[in-house]
């Protein structure tokens, strides 16, 4: 499969819910150097369901991650698909960026369409606060159930207390 | 009767009942059989992404390195790639068939490991030695071209640490012909050996479908017949040229199940592979410079001007690995650092493997995704509201006793 195509694909899904899409590409190998060539876009949340769907129906689909940040006011995820897994020298890598307002943290779960995106929704859950809608299991996962600050939060006032801690007995750095 | 036929929950962990690693599952048994299972992991976990975003990136190679103790080139061989897609560095040939060799001899180790860990879980001690046994002339080997056994330190943004010289090549071909000799034998040992096929048929199984919508990675979606391999789907590296094929059961002969002995089939399989690699990159390995900046300071300074997001993925030995980057101008540490590893895929299949297993069986289907995470000292029992410790070595013994008695049946 080609960057394009699946470019072409997602733009038709899509039309304007999908922006600033770009293929980047690099060259690999040293005797026969090959194109490598990944898809990178931003969506809007309302049409993340739609943009799986659009690449699920291009080939299998699998998702390697979902990284995010804080930026600022809003949180970014970053939804790492690889389209086309497991065809020989044709998998294309694509990372769709959607950013969500902190007051309203919400975007739909893949869940139903790709039951392996479970795992990284729920560490999303506790590392940054997201919330997601249909997810079949919402508790924590890596951190513990009563522990309610998201560690990859920047405007969390009691992290910097977790993270330099005082062993009390000893009135030092812990 | 209705009241005595009910389903029990016995929470197994958070210490493991297979590996030396925490997680907690909690079984629903009626019977026997097990007709539920929930998954906790977390017990091992350091924020190492957290500590990451707090240092500067050479200092994030360290901590990458020591995400695993297995996969300890993995993770750095993914991270490495994401800063240069990022920074765009270019890195020398000569590194780029260094960090392709350190990368297989780490999967022949890593998977004898794997093997002689599920001779053990089956209660066949003899396998184990035998196996880990032989994984030391890797070992010797690793230790020979990098200095370590583990934490190789090998890759750096631009190139590799260590150049293999001249020197050393007979001692990895000597490795090489050890092991070819000794492939049969071992082929022999596990897949001819009718207790170890006894606990390992039909055991455990993952569907196709189930891997696919699950996202199963590395041999744990191989043995199932998917022929996923990030070697061989997404180049990288020198491993486009080297043609990889990503192996399943359909490669030694036999239709995939997706069961126990599918995963000990290509896993063995795959040391045979890593071992053809490692000869083949010895052979076209050119000459050259194996970094891109050789001093660290310049190194950082070049880095810290770097401005730029990338992906790097690599197939570690126990599946895809991924690590995502954003880095600023004017900032030493990444403003984000994403890590995936190979358990994180494959935590979702347990559920379908587990399904209508016995309990019995638990150890070598816990064990054989090959999960990453690290101890196991007792487990908590509860039955009918009465709660009972039982030890590993209990457990270790119910495993046995099975292998014991289906021997024994055999005749």
């Amino acid at each position: 499969m080609r960057a394009q195509e699946v470019l072409a694909a997602l733009k038709e899904a899509l039309g304007d819910g999908f922006r600033d899409g770009e293929i980047r590409t690099r060259t690999v190998g040293v005797k026969s150097p090959q194109t490598i060539e990944e898809v990178w876009g931003r969506i809007d949340r309302g049409v993340l369901l739609p943009a799986v769907r659009a690449l699920k129906d291009l080939g299998p689909l699998h998702i390697s991650i979902i990284s995010g940040a804080d930026v600022g006011e809003e949180i970014e995820l970053l939804y790492h698909f690889a389209v086309g897994f497991g065809t020989e020298g044709g998998e294309v890598m694509v990372t769709l960026k959607l950013t969500i307002p902190k007051s309203d943290p919400v975007v739909p779960s893949l869940c139903e369409v790709l039951p392996g995106a479970e795992t990284t929704e729920r560490e999303k859950i506790e590392f940054l606060g997201v919330r997601f809608e249909g997810i079949p299991d919402s508790r924590h996962l890596f951190l513990p159930e009563d522990m309610e600050v998201h560690p990859w939060r920047k405007d969390e006032p009691e992290l910097a207390g977790l993270v330099k801690r005082k062993v009390k007995w000893e009135e030092r750095d812990g | 009767m209705g009241e005595l036929a009910k389903a029990f929950e016995i929470p197994i962990g958070p210490v493991h009942p297979a590996l030396k690693e925490p997680i907690r599952f909690t079984f629903r048994v009626e019977g026997e059989r097990i007709v539920g299972v929930d998954i906790k992991p977390g017990f091992a976990h350091r924020g190492i992404e957290f500590m990451g975003l707090h240092r500067n990136l050479v200092q994030v190679l360290y901590l990458a390195e020591r995400i695993c103790g297995i996969c300890s080139i993995s993770h750095p061989v993914a991270l490495v790639q994401a800063v240069e897609n990022a920074a765009g560095i270019e890195v020398p040939p000569r590194a780029q068939y260094i960090r392709v060799i350190v990368a297989e001899l780490e999967r022949i180790h890593s998977h004898l490991l794997w093997a002689g860990v599920a001779a053990h879980e089956l209660g066949f001690d003899t396998l184990l030695h035998l196996t880990w046994k032989v994984r030391e002339r890797v070992l010797d080997i690793l230790e020979e071209l990098t200095g370590n056994r583990v934490n190789y330190a090998i890759p750096i943004y631009g190139g590799v640490r260590r150049d293999i010289t001249p020197e050393q090549y007979p001692r990895v071909q000597e490795m090489i012909r050890y092991y070819r000799g000794l492939f049969e034998e071992l082929c022999d040992r596990f897949l001819n050996d009718a207790s170890v096929e006894a606990r390992t048929r039909d055991v455990g199984v993952l569907e196709p479908d189930e891997a696919e919508a699950l996202c199963a990675v590395g041999p744990t979606a191989r043995a199932s017949g998917l022929r996923k391999d990030v070697r061989q789907d997404w180049p990288y590296l020198v491993y486009g040229d080297l043609g990889i094929k990503a192996i399943t059961p359909e490669d030694y002969g036999t239709e995939p199940r997706g069961d126990v002995y599918d995963r000990i089939v290509v896993r063995l399989l795959e040391v045979a592979q890593s071992i053809d690699i490692i000869e083949r990159c010895l052979e076209e390995m050119p000459e050259g410079e194996i970094t891109f900046i050789p001093k660290i300071p310049a190194l950082l300074a070049q880095l810290k001007k770097a401005e730029g997001e990338g992906i790097g993925r690599h197939e570690a030995p126990r599946g895809e690995v991924i690590h995502y980057v954003r880095l600023e101008a004017g900032k030493e540490e990444p403003v984000v650092w994403k890590v995936k590893a190979p358990t994180y895929s494959n935590l979702m299949s347990w559920y379908p493997m587990f399904e209508d297993q016995e309990i019995a069986d638990i150890p070598i289907v816990a064990a054989s995704i090959d999960p990453c995470m690290c101890c196991m000292d007792r487990v908590h029992l509860v039955r009918g509201g009465r709660e009972e410790l039982v030890w590993k070595e209990e457990l270790l013994k119910l495993s046995r006793e099975k292998t014991r008695k289906m021997a024994l049946g055999n005749g």
